[in-house]
């Protein structure tokens, strides 16, 4: 498995360069570094404040390697900066890419591990219960709601939470977050809330599909036939059986928790990593969007390795060779 | 089902509650302001935007400010003691020497370590150094510009700029040291260590405008040493080292700011003084204000400042949520947000349930011009086709209807603009009306056939006239609003294409000149006419320094005039020259002028002394609050409803027994 793994850790580097050079472009060749200085300065700028501000964040490099700046150039630089994790300083604030990144890790968490841990628990619950009164109205139900709250956009959940629950019927602050321990729990209610259920009728929708697959498998007669009580048919053989789907689903998640979510920390105004790239898309703040960037593509290719070896420890039939 | 019940209970338990706030602050005198945009920089130097001088004009003080009452605006001593007087120098250079006040204080701050305090008093020398940050390139300061009337300011950024490529030594040396040996300028030197002089090459009356901004607050040195943003150090645009009423205590500006009230501050320290920005000023002299108001603002004559113990800021993305806490009660002011307009504001006035809930409306017109420009470098609607574009200029001018904007996009709020200038300048007269701003279709089909294309179909060619707006906004609802105004010229038989591409692309075109007719604004930095009128003269044209001058406007009549009349004092002499420079745009019509905008403050009725200003004025030291009113009216107005979560427990159950009843029976 470890020759697997490396295997896959060299082909992931490919993708990294990759991605970095199609990042490069993307910053560097669509946008000019005077559209970047004038964002970042304001449209009352005199041209020689933008000249200034390029000169002290580097822009003024050339491009390209070439003689006399083999090394001195924004290639080079943007490939130093992202393969080091330093990142340099934010084109917006000037304040380290790498001190918002740190800032925002905690938010995002608090806001995604209690969302996927209930999403992950209520999805499975919900979808054993539906797949163990499959064929019945509640399993129609089931279903029938499922796919009602699969359509509705999460847009929608946001504002719709925020209009009933937190302006109607007053239970939760409409919006905000603070740490202090006092109010914590108020600010992360109602998004955790809007997070699972936004999310639970995808869930409820897949699992229950695998499960009612498994449940006709012959192992699941043959365990009612030793008289295995239904309880035990559903949690003890149905649900390991069917874990393989189901890790994969939840494995691939587990990296992003720590990018969270865009628009529920956006809409809830939680300083989180997602809104953070919303910002940095907003504000044109080109060095720590290609950071967020980059970091996305590194937990993406590390979610992918992390799901193959999660394969083995719930199937011991499979060998990663 | 059990699981479920109790989770609900949990989460209801937890979090069921819509207050934002630990409940101990309920009896304190804390602000609670919304803001949407974090800001950039709290570094006094750098900070230029509405964001950032929301927490700098409260936290750093600044040698003169504006009477916080009187309109129009005037300006009367703040960390000085008075507006000094000009004077003239033999060069022909002017000279204003500011007197401090006793006494002054910046905040406790470790960063006096490094001159083993910790605290030090604010002397002239502050300034001076602030000054010479700002002509420090590394720094790349928004204002350099209007401080290059300073005596030697340039010359003292090209010499710092000059030792520090060349000598590594120098670049090791502290900041001060470094400004010290590159040997200042004589623009801004002490006499003293109360007296802080500033020497002009040439007259700038509207130098002492900067006076009353941020960029020339004092700054200690040992600030700028200390916080460099090594070894855990902050940075100082996140660290402010206070000499204003309030100083910062928490920042962490993508959530949530906190300002408390600086007990080193002049005010705080010395009420007895009664200086106008120290205790609450009197209302004498004041001339626009209502019996209503002005016993209200009595109220508090001689009130010390600031009255608030803090001011919490909370960061609110969206306005809707913002809004819905203004409405529970958890903001003290709060905009009007569009969705809620009919709600709120009707006939022009405060809703019959807004003012049932003790709410005030405050209206303010913003120092700030909308305009429609067009490329006078451009070969059809430029100066290069003479007298034929000047026509066509005019007649679109004629059919664009302000009014009608206003009503559709902006609720009515804002005034139809007839000129640059906008009201509460010198030289904004509500009378004028500018024969080109009033729609008249008819007038404009005749000076449209005049300019050579009679039903807006060129005559030379046979083809219709065809014109592109360039926009910055690709987003369905800019949309809306531009084609608005390329269909009041279609009225004309003019097809005016839009060309919306996104900032950066619209960027360049203006930078290349690739552009006819293009929609902008301009906010007052202070309210003097040279701050609108200096966007139209040649030396600010695009094509000549990629200045603010987008309409490429070049006209040397107007010039002269501006020159003439941006050193005089506001008298007849000066109203005539804005008369007649108002006269050259008016016929030439390098602008369309739109309208200036207007704010409406919704303000809770706990919060008192709040006067409007347009201005980006800090303003937050004069508010007082009345706590208790606050905590009862927060109370009743945020019962939970709770009914709705047990009816919902009460059909989950409804629909699983049934289900469940049959599984035992199947069971059994």
């Amino acid at each position: 498995m470890l020759a697997y793994v490396l295997r896959r850790l060299g082909y992931g580097c490919f993708v990294v360069l990759g991605v970095l050079f199609f990042l490069f472009a993307l910053f560097f060749l669509v946008t000019t570094p005077d559209d970047i200085a004038q964002r970042a300065l304001g449209e009352k700028a005199m041209p020689q404040v933008v000249e200034r501000w390029k000169e002290n964040h580097g822009y003024n490099r050339p491009l390209w390697p070439g003689p006399g700046h083999a090394t001195d150039n924004l290639l080079v630089d943007h490939f130093q900066k992202m393969l080091t994790f330093e990142f340099g300083n934010s084109d917006a604030d000037g304040v380290p890419i790498r001190q918002r990144i740190s800032e925002g890790v905690l938010p995002s968490l608090l806001l995604t591990v209690p969302m996927f841990v209930i999403g992950i628990g209520f999805g499975i619950g919900i979808s054993l219960f539906v797949a163990f009164f499959r064929e019945t109205y509640i399993d129609r139900l089931g279903v029938f709601v499922s796919v009602l709250t699969m359509s509705i956009p999460l847009l929608l959940y946001i504002i719709g939470g925020q209009f009933l629950l937190g302006k109607m019927l007053r239970w939760f602050p409409v919006s905000g977050f603070d740490l202090h321990p006092g109010v914590l729990a108020r600010f992360l209610a109602l998004p955790v809330l809007v997070g699972v259920l936004s999310s639970l009728g995808s869930d409820v929708r897949f699992f229950r599909t695998v499960f009612i697959e498994e449940i006709f498998k012959d192992y699941v007669r043959t365990a009612r036939a030793k008289g295995a009580g239904e309880m035990r048919v559903m949690t003890g053989h149905v649900l390991r059986n069917a874990m393989i789907p189901v890790v994969t689903n939840v494995v691939m998640a587990i990296p992003f928790l720590f990018t969270g979510s865009l628009l529920l920390e956006a809409g809830f105004g939680i300083p989180g990593l997602g809104s953070l790239t919303v910002e940095a898309i907003q504000a044109n703040d080109f060095s720590t969007l290609r950071a967020m960037v980059f970091l996305g593509s590194l937990l993406f290719i590390f979610g992918q390795i992390l799901t193959d070896i999660a394969y083995t420890w719930v199937d011991p039939r499979i060998r990663l060779e | 089902m059990r699981a479920a019940a109790t989770v609900i209970g949990v989460v209801l338990a937890l979090g069921c509650s819509n207050n934002p706030y630990p409940d101990q602050d309920d009896d304190r005198k804390v602000l609670y302001l919304p803001f949407s945009e974090p800001p950039k920089t709290l570094d006094p130097a750098l900070a230029y935007s509405t964001a950032d001088h929301a927490i700098t004009g409260k936290v750093y003080d600044t040698l003169l400010e504006y009477h916080y009452l009187k309109r129009p605006y005037e300006l009367v001593g703040g960390l000085a003691r008075s507006v000094p007087e000009p004077t003239s120098l033999p060069d022909g250079g002017v000279e204003y020497r500011f007197e401090l006040r006793p006494d002054l204080w910046f905040q406790n701050d470790p960063c006096f370590a490094l001159a083993s305090a910790s605290k030090r008093r604010i002397v002239a020398d502050d300034f001076v150094f602030e000054l010479r940050r700002l002509a420090d390139p590394a720094l790349a300061s928004p204002v350099v510009d209007p401080f290059s009337a300073l005596r030697g300011f340039a010359e003292f950024g090209a010499r710092l700029k000059a030792r520090r490529d060349t000598d590594l030594e120098f670049r090791k040396l502290r900041i001060d040291q470094q400004y010290e040996r590159a040997g200042g300028f004589s623009g801004a030197h002490s006499d003293g260590p109360s007296t802080l002089v500033i020497t002009l090459d040439r007259p700038y009356p509207q130098v002492l405008y900067w006076f009353a901004m941020n960029f020339s607050s004092p700054m200690p040195w040992e600030a700028v040493a200390h916080y460099d943003g090594k070894e855990g150090r902050p940075q100082l645009s996140e660290h402010p080292v206070s000499s204003g009423p309030f100083m910062v205590g928490h920042y962490e500006k993508r959530a949530r700011i906190v300002l408390d009230a600086n007990p080193d501050w002049y005010g705080a320290r010395h009420p007895e003084w009664h200086a106008p920005g120290a205790t609450f000023p009197s209302t004498d002299g004041v001339v626009d204000l209502s019996a209503a108001e002005k016993e209200r603002l009595d109220a508090s004559q001689g009130l010390r400042l600031p009255a608030l113990a803090r001011i919490e800021y909370r960061r609110e993305e969206e306005s809707i949520p913002a809004f819905n806490k203004f409405l529970q009660g958890y903001y003290d002011m709060s905009a009007v947000v569009r969705e809620s307009f009919n709600r709120v504001i009707q006939e022009g006035g405060l809703s019959e349930d807004m003012k049932k809930q003790g709410m005030q409306l405050e209206k303010s017109v913003v120092p700030a011009v909308y305009y429609i420009g067009f490329n006078m470098d451009d070969a059809v609607v430029g100066r290069q086709a003479g007298e034929k574009s000047k026509l066509l200029r005019q007649a679109m001018s004629l059919a664009i209807d302000s009014t009608e904007y206003l009503r559709l996009f902006s609720n009515g709020r804002g005034l139809p603009a007839h000129s640059p200038l906008p009201p509460g300048l010198f030289g904004y007269d509500p009378a004028y009306q500018n024969p080109y701003r009033s729609v008249d279709l008819k007038k404009a089909a005749e000076l449209l056939a005049r300019a050579g294309y009679p039903g807006g179909i060129d005559s030379a060619t046979g083809r219709a006239l065809r014109l592109s707006f360039d926009v910055p906004d690709t987003s369905p609802e800019g949309r809306l609003r531009f084609l608005f105004w390329t269909n009041q010229w279609r009225r004309l038989g003019i097809d005016v294409q839009l060309s919306a591409t996104n900032y950066n692309k619209f960027q360049g075109k203006v930078r290349d000149g690739a552009y006819q007719i293009f929609q902008w604004g301009w906010v007052a930095d202070y309210p003097d006419p040279e701050n609108f009128l200096f966007l139209l003269t040649t030396p600010m044209a695009r094509s000549v320094s990629q200045g603010p001058n987008t309409a490429n406007f070049k006209n040397p009549a107007y010039d002269r005039l501006f020159e003439q009349m941006k050193t005089l004092e506001n008298g007849p002499e000066r109203r005539a020259l804005l008369d007649e420079m108002r006269g050259i745009l008016e016929d030439e019509r390098p602008w369309i002028e739109l309208f200036y905008p207007e704010d409406y403050a919704l303000v809770q009725g706990w919060l008192k002394n709040v006067r409007p200003v347009g201005l980006s004025i800090p303003t937050a030291k004069y508010y007082d609050i009345d706590p208790a009113q606050r905590r009862t009216r927060r109370s009743s107005w945020n019962e939970p409803v709770l009914a709705p979560a047990f009816a919902l427990v009460a059909l989950l159950v409804l629909l699983l027994v049934p289900a469940v009843r049959t599984f035992m029976r199947e069971r059994q």
